[in-house]
């Protein structure tokens, strides 16, 4: 009596088993890659021979010749100044723009698309290609690669802000927006008290990334020590180039920590 | 009376929290003493905008249609070193994070050396490595794929293994339960509850290394990068317009899906 309903629910064969299509992902990835480095004229061998040379090559970093460290530091100090400008000029931009960019803030349509679209741009343009455009402009110096540095990494904050900002808890714009708050007492008093803990953080990174960049952008003459490591390379100069990407190193691992530490603390 | 325009510090006292002005002088004052050595010139800056405004107006000509062939091709080799460098810095970097995640390294000891490698591959910017590499392998996209996939490694490996770090514990030790081994432990528990987090990781590395890929050539490393610099050192107005209009294209589309992607991932698969 019991068994008929049991043999009833079992099918007569059973479903059929779920294809798997990783091996065709996988296959399909590998063949995208192997027409990459054919596009590209990569050729393995060469490279497998070339470890030898570039074992040598390597081994002539192996001087690095401090007698210009006080230069170095000098240059290195430039560097630095310019990542703290850039990303001063890029928290104050962001702070402007990312209320307007983040939905649950922005007064209204038009100023919330205005706002994003300018953050994409900004962010759309590599900081090397402004630093080209603003050292043409503005001549030579730490100046143009500060502003460069800023106008890139303002799209970058902007963007963590206003999505920090459309995460606030709605309990507590409501309790504003009751008081008759308008739109920059909102912002002040909903918006940055609630997402500070966070925009530090986002800050905290930006400077640790402007510091990175701000060091190659000597290459294209904004000043730091970028240019000093292109000109040692170009003329071959092992032992300065060794001296100078140790300090760029030392410096960048030294920021590493300290924000990491500064990060802890905060969160 | 307290109107809605009333404007006060959220404070007992109604003045601004000492941490807070503590901070804003310190930081005024660093601006201050830095100004000089960045040159800020604040005069200068204004006084040049009528010149920035010339040189921008410089870029409105017609663009120069017969040079499309060749930038497409040079976009082309872009996202294909992009591409490449991404992919073999996450097969380097998968089991890296495994080492650098302090509840997957096999020994504190090599967790340490592994965090240290990957935050030293990571510390000098693409453009550093570059110089290097062309200086050793010659022109090319190689010392750029070599450059991109150096330092990629470093950001992935930490990432990965930051995500490694904040898995369930009680499914690692479900599967432990059943007798599963060391690095079955790491496939079947720790990896599969992973992989939405390296999926965003990954498409945050592919955007950035578009971004690095696209300026790579200034040092001949391949790319698009060395049209870029050409035509602006030529003064070619009518290829830079062309050329700064792709690069952003090309971010921007990889921008707009790896957000897709990632609201998708957060939001479960019909966001």
């Amino acid at each position: 009596m019991n068994a008929q309903p049991l043999k009833a629910a079992l099918p007569e064969q059973l479903p059929p088993k779920p294809r798997n299509p990783m091996p065709v992902w996988i296959a399909a990835t590998l063949a995208m890659l192997w027409l990459i480095v054919w596009d590209l004229e990569i050729s393995f061998e060469t490279l497998a021979y070339g470890v030898e040379d570039m074992a040598e090559y390597f081994g002539r970093y192996g001087q690095p010749d401090f007698t210009n460290l006080s230069r170095y530091l000098a240059l290195m100090g430039i560097t630095l100044a310019t990542a703290l400008w850039g990303t001063v000029f890029a928290l104050l931009v962001a702070f402007f723009l990312a209320p307007l960019a983040a939905r649950n803030f922005s007064p209204n349509a038009v100023a919330y698309r205005i706002a994003r679209e300018t953050l994409n741009f900004m962010r759309a343009m590599p900081d090397l290609l402004l630093a080209l455009l603003f050292v043409a402009a503005l001549g030579l110096g730490p100046m143009p690669g500060a502003l460069a540095l800023g106008v890139h990494t303002a799209g970058f904050l902007g963007k963590f802000f206003a999505e920090s900002l459309e995460r606030v808890d709605r309990g507590v714009c409501e309790g504003v927006a009751s008081t008759g708050a308008n739109f920059p007492q909102m912002v002040m008093y909903a918006g940055w008290p609630s997402i500070l803990r966070e925009a530090l953080g986002y800050v905290l990174y930006i400077l640790d990334r402007n510091v990175r960049m701000a060091s190659v952008l000597g290459l294209v003459g904004a000043g730091g020590i970028g240019l000093a490591l292109h000109d040692t390379l170009r003329l071959f100069d092992y032992g300065q180039s060794a001296a100078l990407i140790l300090v760029i190193l030392a410096t960048i691992l030294m920021i590493d920590y300290a924000s990491a530490w500064l990060r802890r603390r905060l969160g | 009376m307290i109107t809605a325009s009333t404007w006060r510090w959220p404070t007992p006292n109604g003045l601004p929290p000492l941490p807070l002005v503590g901070g804003v002088v310190t930081l005024l004052g660093v601006l201050w003493l830095t100004a000089p050595i960045v040159e800020v010139d604040f005069v200068r800056l204004f006084g040049s905008f009528g010149k920035m405004m010339h040189f921008a107006g410089q870029m409105f000509v017609t663009p120069d249609w017969g040079y499309v062939p060749q930038l497409l091709a040079k976009m082309l080799e872009t996202i294909e070193m992009t591409v490449l460098a991404t992919a073999i810095a996450i097969v380097v970097s998968l089991p890296l994070g495994l080492l650098a995640a302090s509840n997957a390294t096999p020994h504190p000891l090599i967790y340490r050396i592994t965090r240290d490698l990957l935050s030293l591959m990571r510390a000098l910017p693409e453009l550093v490595w570059a110089l290097v590499f062309v200086s050793a392998v010659g022109l090319g996209p190689l010392p750029g794929v070599m450059a991109l996939a150096f330092v990629t490694v470093g950001f992935m490996g930490k990432f990965f293994a930051e995500s490694i770090e904040v898995v369930d514990h009680k499914a690692v030790e479900g599967v432990r339960a059943h007798g599963a081994g060391w690095l079955q432990v790491r496939l079947f528990a720790m990896l599969p509850q992973a992989l939405p987090d390296f999926v965003g990781t990954v498409m945050y590395i592919l955007d950035h290394n578009m971004r690095a890929a696209a300026i790579l050539g200034l040092v001949g490393a391949g790319g698009i990068g060395y049209d870029l610099v050409m035509s602006m050192r030529l003064f070619q107005y009518d290829r830079l317009l062309l050329i700064a209009l792709a690069i952003y294209l090309a971010v921007t589309a990889l921008d707009r899906t790896s957000d897709h992607l990632r609201s998708r991932i957060i939001h479960g698969r019909h966001a």
